[in-house]
């Protein structure tokens, strides 16, 4: 309980204001100068890649119906495959690379032996938590930002570009079918922050960061499972996955905000609880290390 | 110690508040709500008098009847028939607009996927996004009502429509009859009233943030396995916003159909006008003025459809239109060859021979769901049942197996 005396979280924030953000930046700096970082985002880059590439060579047309949402326009128009790596990396891709990035959040700098001198820093705690998730939410914008943007590229040099059908069967220009990729860009982060909170939460209850990221991505797929199963239907609208996919409301004419409310408020609700518990363990963790 | 049991306690107050607020929430939104109160006839007159044009709302459809869960999607679901019955399992979510007489459009939202109805005039278009298909129906503008009869996606009230006594059932001219919405169940209802049901006034409610009167058709008759229809209706409109229906002997309603949001403005206008996009297999049909629908011919190929343009063995028209119309017909006795024996809750539907679709039968999954019984195979549900028998005839009804059963052997 030592290092905790010195460090009330209010008293460094009336002193050192600026300080928050010094440490958020260097907190970012580190982050997206790891080689780590820029491995996951790369092999994300690859998926819509893979994706066009595949579609391009293939020489028979895909069955409608078949595969992921929108594999089979994709030829038709190069806009849909961003959609469609989207779709593919929401499951797994995504929430495994969050899970790195949130896992390694605390645990990471304890298993290195940095937490201490992150908190001789008169940042705080609170401070602490605050920029460590803040780093991991920006994680989560990047790496589906990264997804769209290299799906966007792909599907354009691929395949001829225009107007977009939506899933009820209108049609939009390009530039509104960019506006509803930033969309749904805006959705997946979103979604993700809920899975960033719970690795924080558990990155604070362990040194070991490869323990918490595992707990992180299995957790997450646990979740998933579980809303497969419609024997625990009750337990449905309760799981953090429950309205990953459903970003294909925002592809509907006109947009569907019912999901979109649904899900920032589940995943606030996720951040609340799991930022109070997180606080509270790491406020009371004997920083040895 | 004393600090640090205090720094766990945000951790266990922030959870408690969350549940609490879930927990209010849950109970602010069925609480009862104080309306002047008003007699069973006078809110059977707000209903007729509602002068509702346009709206634009999402439906939910809830339906318990203790058949097992058909995949809606994935590698088992079965095509056709079977996505007739999907609509009586789980539950499914639908957008509807409507603006005036005309014009309406109904959205079923899938995951990923989305199945539209749009209503323009004369004009009416399918579009299923899974395989990109669309349907273009085209009618002589006098059988307009037939058509609505005829409509295909008319998933749920459709169904237990069929199992009203329809027949002397006044039929509006527009078209938001015919896209599932809780006020085109609710008027399929209030039709089989008689003298032999009960009708009350239960406590006021709330439904899509609206307060609602609650009517309860209550049929004495024990020939149906109907317990209580309770028909949720507007204060202020007379609209009815939500329709749920209570089988004899099961405690959670067996099938309900609610509006979750509602809005009485009028909807864009753009919303009617629906051009296939590029890439889509479409198909073009021509509904004769009359008799009623094509599409009521059992399990026959639609011989206006090129085979050239027809997409996968799968993928028909969105819906498959035909076998939900011979599950359960529901054109009551304008069917031709369908005859509707005995009136009121209990009445039962019957289809001459060669009726039942061959798919009814081969379909591994809809066999699954069947059952064998004498001479044929039967659908028992909490709510509804179907026989088949083995020479096409079918009936229907929200009866027990046994009253199908002497129906058939009657004839």
């Amino acid at each position: 309980m030592l290092s905790a005396k010195a460090n009330g979280p209010t008293r460094e924030g009336a002193v050192r204001p600026g300080l928050g953000w010094a440490l958020l930046g260097s907190e970012l700096a580190v982050l997206f100068r790891r080689l780590r970082t820029w491995a996951m985002l790369i092999a994300l880059a690859a998926v819509p890649i893979l994706i066009a590439v595949a579609v391009k060579l293939s020489s028979r047309p895909t069955a409608p119906g078949r595969g992921p949402l929108f594999l089979d326009r994709i030829t038709q128009n190069g806009l849909f495959v961003a959609v469609t790596a989207l779709v593919v990396c929401v499951p797994l891709f995504l929430p495994f690379t969050v899970g790195v990035v949130a896992g390694d959040t605390i645990a990471g700098e304890a298993n290195l032996g940095t937490l201490r001198y992150l908190l001789i820093a008169p940042a705080g705690r609170i401070r602490l938590l605050l920029v460590k998730y803040a780093g991991a939410v920006a994680f989560c914008l990047a790496a589906t930002a990264t997804v769209a943007a290299s799906g966007a590229l792909a599907g354009v040099v691929l395949f001829p570009v225009g107007p977009v059908t939506l899933l009820s069967g209108d049609t939009i220009s390009v530039g509104e079918s960019s506006l509803r990729s930033l969309l749904i860009a805006a959705y997946i982060t979103v979604s993700l922050l809920g899975l960033s909170a719970i690795g924080l939460l558990i990155s604070t209850f362990t040194d070991v960061p490869v323990g918490a990221m595992a707990a992180t991505v299995v957790l997450s797929v646990v979740s998933q499972v579980l809303d497969n199963l419609p024997q625990l239907e009750w337990l449905h609208p309760w799981l953090f996955s429950h309205h990953w996919l459903s970003f294909a409301d925002l592809l509907r004419q006109p947009i569907s905000w019912t999901s979109f409310g649904e899900n920032a408020l589940l995943q606030a609700g996720y951040i609340a609880v799991c930022g109070a518990l997180a606080y509270a363990k790491f406020s009371n963790k004997d920083v040895l290390s | 110690m004393t600090r640090a049991r205090r720094r766990w306690l945000p951790a266990l107050l922030l959870p408690l508040a969350l549940a609490i607020a879930v927990v209010l929430g849950s109970v602010q939104a069925g609480a009862s709500v104080s309306l002047p109160p008003k007699s069973a006839e006078e809110i059977l007159a707000m209903i007729a008098r509602t002068q509702v044009r346009a709206l634009s709302g999402t439906v939910e459809q809830n339906a318990g009847l203790g058949l097992p869960e058909l995949p809606a999607s994935g590698p088992g679901a079965a095509p056709g028939a079977a996505s007739a019955l999907e609509f009586l399992t789980g539950s499914h979510t639908a957008r509807v607009y409507v603006d005036g007489p005309l014009k309406a459009r109904l959205q079923i939202l899938d995951q990923m996927a989305e199945r539209d109805v749009v209503i323009n005039g004369a004009e009416v278009w399918l579009y299923n996004s899974k395989d990109n298909s669309a349907t273009h129906l085209t009618v002589p503008t006098p059988s307009l009502a037939e058509l609505k009869d005829a409509l295909p996606t008319k998933p749920t009230p459709g169904m237990f429509a069929s199992d009203m006594p329809a027949t002397e059932m006044p039929e509006p001219d527009i078209p938001r009859q015919d896209v599932p919405t809780p006020e085109a169940l609710a008027s399929r209802f209030l039709a089989a009233v008689d003298a032999s049901t009960e009708v009350t006034v239960a406590e006021a409610s709330s439904v899509a943030g609206r307060s609602v009167y609650s009517l309860v058709l209550n049929p004495r008759s024990d020939e149906t396995l109907v317990d209580s229809v309770t028909i949720d209706v507007d204060s202020e409109t007379g609209l009815p916003l939500g329709v749920e229906v209570r089988a004899k002997g099961q405690a959670e309603p067996a099938y309900s159909l609610a509006y979750t949001q509602l809005d009485l403005s009028k909807p864009d206008a753009a919303l009617f006008d629906f051009t296939p996009p590029q890439g889509a297999t479409v198909i073009e049909k021509v509904l004769p003025a009359r008799p009623v629908p094509s599409m009521t011919q059992p399990s026959t190929p639609e011989p206006d459809a090129p085979a050239s343009d027809a997409p996968a063995p799968d993928a028909t028209t969105p819906d498959a239109p035909a076998p939900e119309d011979q599950l359960t017909p529901g054109h009551g006795s304008r069917t031709h060859g369908a005859t509707v024996t005995s009136e009121g809750w209990g009445s039962v539907i019957a289809l001459p021979a060669g009726s039942a679709p061959a798919e009814l039968t081969s379909n591994p999954q809809l066999s699954q769901a069947l059952q064998a019984v004498d001479g044929g195979r039967a659908l028992t549900t909490s709510l509804l049942s179907v026989l088949i028998l083995d020479d096409g005839r079918v009936y229907a009804g929200m009866v027990p197996l046994e009253r199908l059963q002497s129906a058939a052997a009657a004839q």
